[in-house]
């Protein structure tokens, strides 16, 4: 009797270990991106690939969830752990530059077919740090400017008419500052490229001077003036809202977001968006392996397939409204017209080249947003 | 034959409370060290230049945090001691009933929820103001939103104002209610019964309900972050804000230590007070 029940045991042992493989994801984020991967991404890549299972793991919004996942490695590399819990995490622009310096991530871009299929200069350098080959975009977001245009006949084409209309009209203008979401945060930066008296593409580029930050006194006085015409809000989810419920005519928000909202109608259709001139930040998400990930062939397939231009469509275009990841042209041959043109009714490509800025690098972001809380808040 | 722990009944004691002091030292003491010493860590070595700067930047924060929650504490003082004082006076059973049913929801939602209504309930179109104005009683120009410092105030008073209520209605139940009758028989309104005879009886609980509250409160980070996360705004944004956007644990960590010495004061008197009550 004790031996049969042994060798339950045993075979229940082996048994559970029995199924191909599991890929465990780990994705920073809203939930969106935790359904993405439930509801589409991963039941079509096990369907591809019969007996593997997609585990996801959502660590969280904003740079807090990329945070967590990049104390996740080096928590796992302090320890010394052979083969890390983890096998594909989507992280923030920020966080891939950091990860790579640790070496906690292979370099498997140039392993995949999509590899060949990103040239844009997000995907090489990661906010001054380069990440070539280690990354691959998994959408770009945008922040643009979001108005009622039957409040606003003509939207802001730049930030000095932005200026004249808060000036015109107190309190029509909300933002979130930079405690309550990147979007703000986009804005201030925004800010800087338009009034900082440096040079707005060695804020974007490099190298960090420590003499750069001293450039940006008047454009955080004049900040702080224009802080006391506009409403500020609580929030990215807070500036749309009251876009929605029309306390606040304009503000800064993220593409992807606007366009979801509406879709879902919480925001009026009517609600229309601007970039302006010399621009705003937007940045991509990005897919990391980890270098001692267990399942590093099968992780490599799975990124493989959520950058095929087929799933960019399908996936991140059509059902989540953000921008691909691999370049544009390869995802407009698998869509269709009328959702392509939705998704740049109101910025058009020429205008997401020209104004669609990276977000400074990371030294320069930092010195930016401490300079925001000590001249702007105090 | 008596085994070697009963001989030593000390030793005995030391046994059984080992545990608690283990779990208390391993997951209380050990994580407020690292903290404490994280506090004074700088890329320079050692030193008191994360307190310097969470002055330079964070010293309107830090009023404010002082302000807003004891705004908050106060006012949940009023709003329990109304309660729990219509509960052991009330004369109407049907309204005493209703009170009592009601009362105790908002214990049993998280703060985040509140953050979530206060911020639908209280915005300039909120559910409050377009009721005022259907009501006739607001003029639609004249509607402001609250979703700031009164925000803040509101939406820890609601969610702690039960809480409170609860320990303050228990204490005045376990009073002898002969004083009560006494003073009735003479003639006092029921605010003078609440005020004179029932609020001193109940102080010490009062005040245990309402530390507890406030050290509650000061922790507290999704609320500010949703009703109110603008300059100023509490310390638990800005630490919350130094880890995420700057991964600079230094200086969280001195504003953790300036919100404990703020909250560690508070407590004090809690533990003078109730090792008074002991003697």
């Amino acid at each position: 009797m004790k031996k049969t029940l042994l060798s339950l045991l045993c075979l229940g042992l082996f048994a559970s270990a029995a199924p191909a493989a599991e890929l465990t994801v780990l994705t920073a984020g809203d939930q969106n991106m935790v359904d993405y991967v439930n509801d589409y991404l991963g039941p079509l890549f096990e369907k591809q690939n019969p007996g593997t299972k997609v585990r996801v793991v959502g660590t969280g919004p904003g740079d807090a969830g990329s945070q967590k996942i990049l104390e996740r490695f080096e928590a796992q590399a302090k320890a010394s752990t052979a083969k890390w819990d983890t096998d594909v995490a989507v992280v923030h622009e920020k966080f891939a530059g950091p990860m790579v310096e640790a070496a906690y991530l292979a370099s498997y871009r140039g392993k995949i077919a999509s590899g060949k299929l990103v040239t844009r200069t997000n995907a090489q350098m990661a906010l001054g740090t380069k990440v070539d080959g280690y990354v691959m975009p998994m959408f770009n977001s945008q922040t643009a400017i979001a108005y009622n245009p039957a409040l606003i006949k003509t939207p802001p084409k730049s930030y000095d008419e932005i200026v004249a209309f808060a000036q015109k009209h107190p309190k029509q203008f909300g933002y979130n500052g930079i405690k309550g979401g990147a979007s703000g945060v986009s804005f201030v930066m925004g800010w800087i490229y338009a009034y900082g008296e440096g040079s707005a593409e060695k804020l974007m580029n490099g190298p960090f001077e420590p003499a750069e930050t001293q450039k940006w006194g008047k454009a955080l006085k004049a900040l702080k003036a224009f802080n006391a015409n506009v409403t500020l809000t609580p929030g990215n989810a807070g500036t749309l809202d009251m876009l929605a419920r029309g306390e606040i005519a304009m503000g800064p928000v993220w593409v992807d977001m606007f366009l979801s909202w509406q879709r879902n109608g919480q925001l009026p259709p009517s609600l229309k968006l601007v970039l302006p001139a010399p621009g705003m930040p937007g940045q991509p998400m990005h897919y990391v392996i980890p270098a001692k990930s267990a399942n590093v062939a099968l992780a490599e397939k799975f990124v493989a397939l959520a950058t095929s231009p087929e799933v960019q469509a399908e996936g991140i275009v059509k059902r989540f409204n953000w921008y691909p990841g691999i370049d544009a042209q390869h995802v407009q041959k698998a869509l269709d017209k009328a959702t392509w043109d939705k998704l740049f009714i109101d910025v058009p490509p020429a205008d997401l080249a020209r104004y669609g800025k990276p977000f400074p690098i990371a030294p320069y972001n930092n010195a930016i947003l401490e300079a925001y809380e000590r001249e702007v808040l105090n | 034959m008596p085994n070697s722990l009963s001989r030593h009944p000390r030793l005995a004691a030391l046994a059984l409370v080992t545990p608690a002091l283990a779990m208390v030292a391993l997951f209380f003491l050990l994580p407020l060290l690292a903290s404490v010493v994280g506090a004074f860590e700088t890329p320079e070595g050692p030193g008191l230049a994360n307190f310097s700067k969470a002055f330079a930047l964070y010293s309107r924060d830090m009023l404010f945090t002082l302000a807003i929650i004891g705004g908050a504490t106060l006012l949940t003082g009023l709003g329990a001691v109304a309660i729990a004082g219509y509960l052991t006076l009330g004369e109407c059973p049907l309204a005493v009933a209703a009170l009592r049913w009601l009362y105790r929801w908002p214990l049993f939602i998280p703060f985040i929820v509140v953050g979530q209504i206060a911020r639908s309930f209280l915005a300039k179109n909120g559910l409050m103001n377009n009721a005022l104005i259907g009501a006739g009683l607001l003029d639609p120009l004249s509607a402001t939103g609250m979703l700031d410092w009164r925000g803040l105030i509101l939406a820890f008073a609601w969610k702690q104002i039960p809480f409170v209520a609860l320990l303050v209605a228990g204490a005045m139940a376990s009073l002898d209610r002969g004083g009560i009758e006494a003073a009735r028989n003479l003639g006092a309104s029921r605010p003078r019964i609440l005020w004179e005879i029932l609020l001193p009886q109940v102080a010490p609980s009062l005040l245990t309900a309402l530390i507890l509250s406030f050290v509650t409160m000061m922790s507290v980070l999704s609320v500010p972050l949703m009703v109110a996360s603008q300059s100023p705004t509490l310390l638990t944004v800005d630490i919350a804000f130094r880890i995420n956007a700057y991964r600079d644990y230094g200086l969280a960590n001195a504003l953790g230590m300036i919100s404990l010495a703020i909250s560690a004061t508070v407590a004090w008197f809690y533990l003078r007070h109730s090792l008074r009550e002991k003697r």
